[in-house]
């Protein structure tokens, strides 16, 4: 076997990086007034940093091949209990805080027991949640949309400035360390990816799934429970930003799966597949102004990836003559073609 | 509701069968190799019109070789001839065998589970239908005879879920049979038994015997000698390719078809050259009274130091054995204790933790995570060696991995950074293996260690097999390849019908004892 990588230019796993270096060149020369500002740059940072957060959350269980489709809801519901607390009940911030992200917590351990003990399949048992958390929320509001604390550590505990970039965007790197050392650095994040590529292989090799699948589940639910109170602070409470958040996150989660680690879920290929489509919108949103940029984009960037993905794996399956497991030996012997399959890095730590 | 076999069987002439007269299954002078190997050698056979022709042969005799060459996925070698109904086949064309009446049975049979008998029937041949719509009198009324032809009292509205395995059988037989699909003259049958318990097999013969009534020619393969002289016209035994005999089945005694199964070698002349006395050490592993699946009763003791084999045919329960030893499967009955402790089933992570490993007969499935890196894969059982708060240390991880890569010979050499899928058979079963050694296990369990392994990795993988055994584990492989057992093994277990039916060691374990105690059932 051919085992020596044959130099490259990485266009393959750091596409999303030339895409983004595409976009930046792209509008730099069309629109070089409005785009090439450290404007531009701050606001696209901290618009994109609840919906990184989100994605993040969303990549922690679908590296145990999880879906965790009640993360929009859990994010809303989060937003309005925060604001609900401070402003209806006079909480101070702190507690409030507190309270919502562990409620958030709860509603991920309740989806995990759902799909871990009850063996509901993870799609089905988080889009049932996720409008029962909507029904929560709507119970917790009230008729109407809450007003805003008015407190300026509330406001000052997202939007204060740092090097020129509202501090959410270092929350949003924070955590996005702290999950990439989770899943790229610790056992756990091993357990977790072995229990996404083969559940019962894991199982039989002594990983309890059930366990990770349920602490991942949590994970993403207690990282909406965060993103939700970042977005009060950042843009007030709203009932429907959440809903919002979903696809992109998926596309994102999905689109960065095909970077630095082709193949794997990854917390820096998903921030690079976020912020490249971000520039993008943000770019033909100064030059159009349009209102349906981001779901047409965010659509078509679900799309292509998983499409790219699919395609991927059809090819490398016609390159590599499948071994047949029913043969009889008297073809086995034969029929070993060590090394037909390319050879491509494809490893966690990176 | 069982089958029973239909009244009066169809006139094969008023059925119009193609080719008048001519015999349902003409080979001659049938040659195929792969590479080397020679897989079939100057095969002739006959099948003739109404007749149940049984094809009988070990492993690796060319039995599956000679079915694949009839239904188009293997192209012999020049020089050969195949006739169905007196038309020659065109070889690796599966339209063409279909169209000249090949008719297969597989062990995977194909049914929908969730839809109904009468659906599962129409399947492949396309429903009846006017404007689009199903009709479905009409198809309940076609399904009815189908299922009539063969014997099968079968409401053709039930769902396919419900039924037990050999009606399900029969069912496929059935579909196989139906005129609209065109006319048939020859159904192969691949070891339909193989997966059911005895109690079945009575009546999906009747089937068998019911669908040769339709005019058909049928050639059965199988494993047990019983079912040969239950319903066989004919027996045809191959053996290293070659055809040792073609004999009626009236003439024939189960002592003959042993001998010609099993060739010259009868006289247990060269017993075991490895079939070392086994050391003297208290037994680390005792199971008792085991039963799962297939499974009916497993009593074994292992001792620290020994190397014991599960033999057995398909359906004897062997393959279910190590499963349930481990725990990977919910055991319906029976105790494992492991130095005395019992291992609660369902546990894998416990089982790990007493020192048990097991090696699934399944890589894909079960064994391996393909997508995973090599190195990854070899440290997932035991990651706290690696574990030094707060990170995981990836250069010891990478640096033990290639040691291992290089002590069992892995290739690509040191590329342990691969995803487990892009190696080949051989080396992802030597780091599978490497992942159990590992962790120095107490108890190995080998379900079909060296299963679709090419030669040269076989030989290691038996090596490290055999080192591990010196090494004080308590070794148990289960294989359908009964020469690796018995080379390997101090002591090899037979299982037919769910049962240990002999513990053969030292001088009386060989190749023909182990194969006459797995065949030798009496249904």
């Amino acid at each position: 076997m051919s085992s020596r990588r044959r130099p490259s230019l990485g266009l393959d796993r750091f596409s999303g990086l030339y895409l983004w270096a595409l976009f930046v060149a792209v509008f730099a020369i069309w629109v070089p007034h409005l785009f090439l500002t450290a404007g531009t740059v701050h606001s696209v940072a901290a618009q994109q940093a609840i919906a990184a957060i989100v994605a993040i959350a969303v990549l922690v269980p679908l590296a145990g091949g999880t879906y965790d489709l009640s993360v929009g809801a859990t994010v809303n519901f989060a937003t309005i209990m925060v604001t609900v607390l401070q402003s209806n009940h006079s909480w101070s911030m702190w507690p409030a805080i507190i309270a919502t992200v562990l409620l958030c917590a709860l509603i991920g351990a309740v989806n995990g027991l759902i799909v871990v003990v009850g063996r509901v399949n993870s799609f089905i048992a988080t889009l049932g949640s996720a409008s029962v958390i909507a029904a929560f929320q709507a119970i917790t509001a009230g008729q109407a949309q809450p007003l805003p604390p008015t407190s300026t550590a509330w406001s000052a505990l997202t939007q204060r400035e740092v090097l020129g970039f509202q501090i959410i965007v270092f929350y949003m790197l924070a955590i996005a360390v702290v999950v990439w050392w989770g899943l790229a650095r610790t056992p756990a994040g091993r357990y977790l990816y072995a229990v996404g590529g083969n559940a019962e292989a894991a199982r039989l090799s002594g990983v309890r799934t059930g366990r990770w699948t349920w602490l991942a589940l949590t994970t993403s639910a207690t990282l909406c429970g965060v993103a939700g109170v970042f977005y009060a602070s950042l843009s007030g409470p709203s009932l429907t930003f959440g809903g919002a958040l979903l696809l992109p996150a998926f596309a994102a989660v999905f689109l960065g799966s095909t970077q630095l680690t082709p193949g794997h879920v990854n917390v820096w290929g998903t921030l690079i597949a976020l912020y490249a489509l971000a520039t993008g919108i943000k770019g033909l949103q100064l030059v159009t102004g349009v209102q349906w940029l981001p779901d047409m984009f965010n659509g078509l960037a679900l799309l292509s990836a998983v499409s790219f993905a699919v395609w991927r794996q059809q090819g490398r399956g016609r390159r590599r003559p499948r071994p047949a497991r029913d043969t009889t030996d008297e073809e086995a012997s034969g029929r070993e073609q060590p090394g037909a399959a390319r050879p491509q890095e494809l490893s966690l730590n990176q | 509701m069982g089958p029973r076999l239909s009244a009066g069987a169809t006139d094969s002439a008023a059925r119009g069968i193609p080719g008048g007269r001519a015999p349902a299954l003409e080979v001659s002078g049938l040659r195929m190799a792969f590479g080397p190997t020679v897989a079939l050698d100057d095969v002739a056979l006959t099948v003739e019109r109404g007749q149940v022709h049984a094809l009988l042969g070990e492993n690796g005799s060319g039995k599956s070789t000679l079915i694949k060459i009839l239904a188009g996925y293997h192209r012999p070698d020049p020089g050969g001839r195949v006739l169905v109904a007196g038309r020659a086949l065109s070889f690796g064309n599966p339209v063409n065998a279909a169209s000249l009446g090949c008719r297969f049975v597989h062990q995977d049979l194909g049914l929908v589970d969730t839809l109904s008998v009468a659906e599962n029937l129409f399947l492949t041949s396309g429903f009846p239908a006017r404007w689009g719509t199903i009709r479905w009198a009409r198809l309940l009324r076609a399904a009815r005879d189908d299922l009539a032809r063969v014997g099968l009292d079968l409401d053709p509205r039930q769902p396919v879920a419900g039924l037990s395995p050999a009606v399900r059988t029969g069912l496929a037989v059935a579909r196989a049979l139906r005129p609209g699909a065109g006319n048939v003259a020859l159904l192969v049958l691949d070891e339909p038994t193989a997966t059911l318990p005895d109690d079945e097999v009575r009546q999906l013969l009747a089937t068998v015997r019911a669908a040769a009534a339709t005019g058909a020619g049928v050639l059965y393969v199988t494993h047990h000698l019983d079912e040969v002289f239950d319903i066989a016209d004919v027996a045809t035994v191959l053996r290293d390719g070659r055809v040792v005999a073609s004999s009626a089945v009236p003439d024939l005694t189960r002592t003959r078809l042993v001998n010609q199964l099993l060739g010259s070698e009868l006289d247990e002349a060269h017993a075991s050259s490895q079939a070392l006395p086994p050391p003297r050490a208290n037994a680390v592993l005792r199971v008792h009274d085991l039963a799962a699946g297939q499974l009916r009763s497993l009593s074994l003791q292992v001792r620290a130091g020994e190397l014991v084999g599960i033999a057995g045919l398909t359906g004897s329960g062997r393959e279910s054995a190590l499963a349930a030893v481990f725990g990977a499967v919910h055991p319906e009955g029976g105790d494992v204790l492991v130095d005395s402790t019992p291992l609660r089933p369902g546990h894998p992570r416990r089982a790990i933790d007493a020192g048990v490993a097991y090696l699934p007969a399944d890589r894909k499935a079960h064994g391996g995570i393909m997508s995973l890196p090599a190195a990854a894969n070899l440290t997932l059982p035991d990651l706290r060696a690696l574990w030094r708060p707060p990170m995981l240390r990836l250069g010891a991880e990478r640096v033990e991995a290639r040691s291992w890569f290089s002590r069992l010979d892995v290739r690509p050499a040191g590329a342990v950074h691969l995803p487990l899928a892009a190696l080949s058979g051989g080396n992802q079963q030597k780091v599978l293996l490497a992942k159990w050694l590992r962790c120095r296990p107490r108890v190995l369990l080998l379900d079909e260690p060296t299963q679709g392994v090419d030669i040269g990795a076989k030989a290691q993988i038996h090596q490290r097999i055999v080192a591990a055994a010196d090494d004080g584990a308590a070794v148990v492989v289960s294989s359908a390849d009964v020469d690796e057992l018995v080379a390997l093994c101090h002591r090899v277990v037979v299982l037919r019908g769910g049962h240990a039916v002999a513990d053969l060691s030292g001088p009386a374990l060989s190749v023909p004892a182990v194969n006459r105690a797995a065949l030798a059932a009496e249904r």
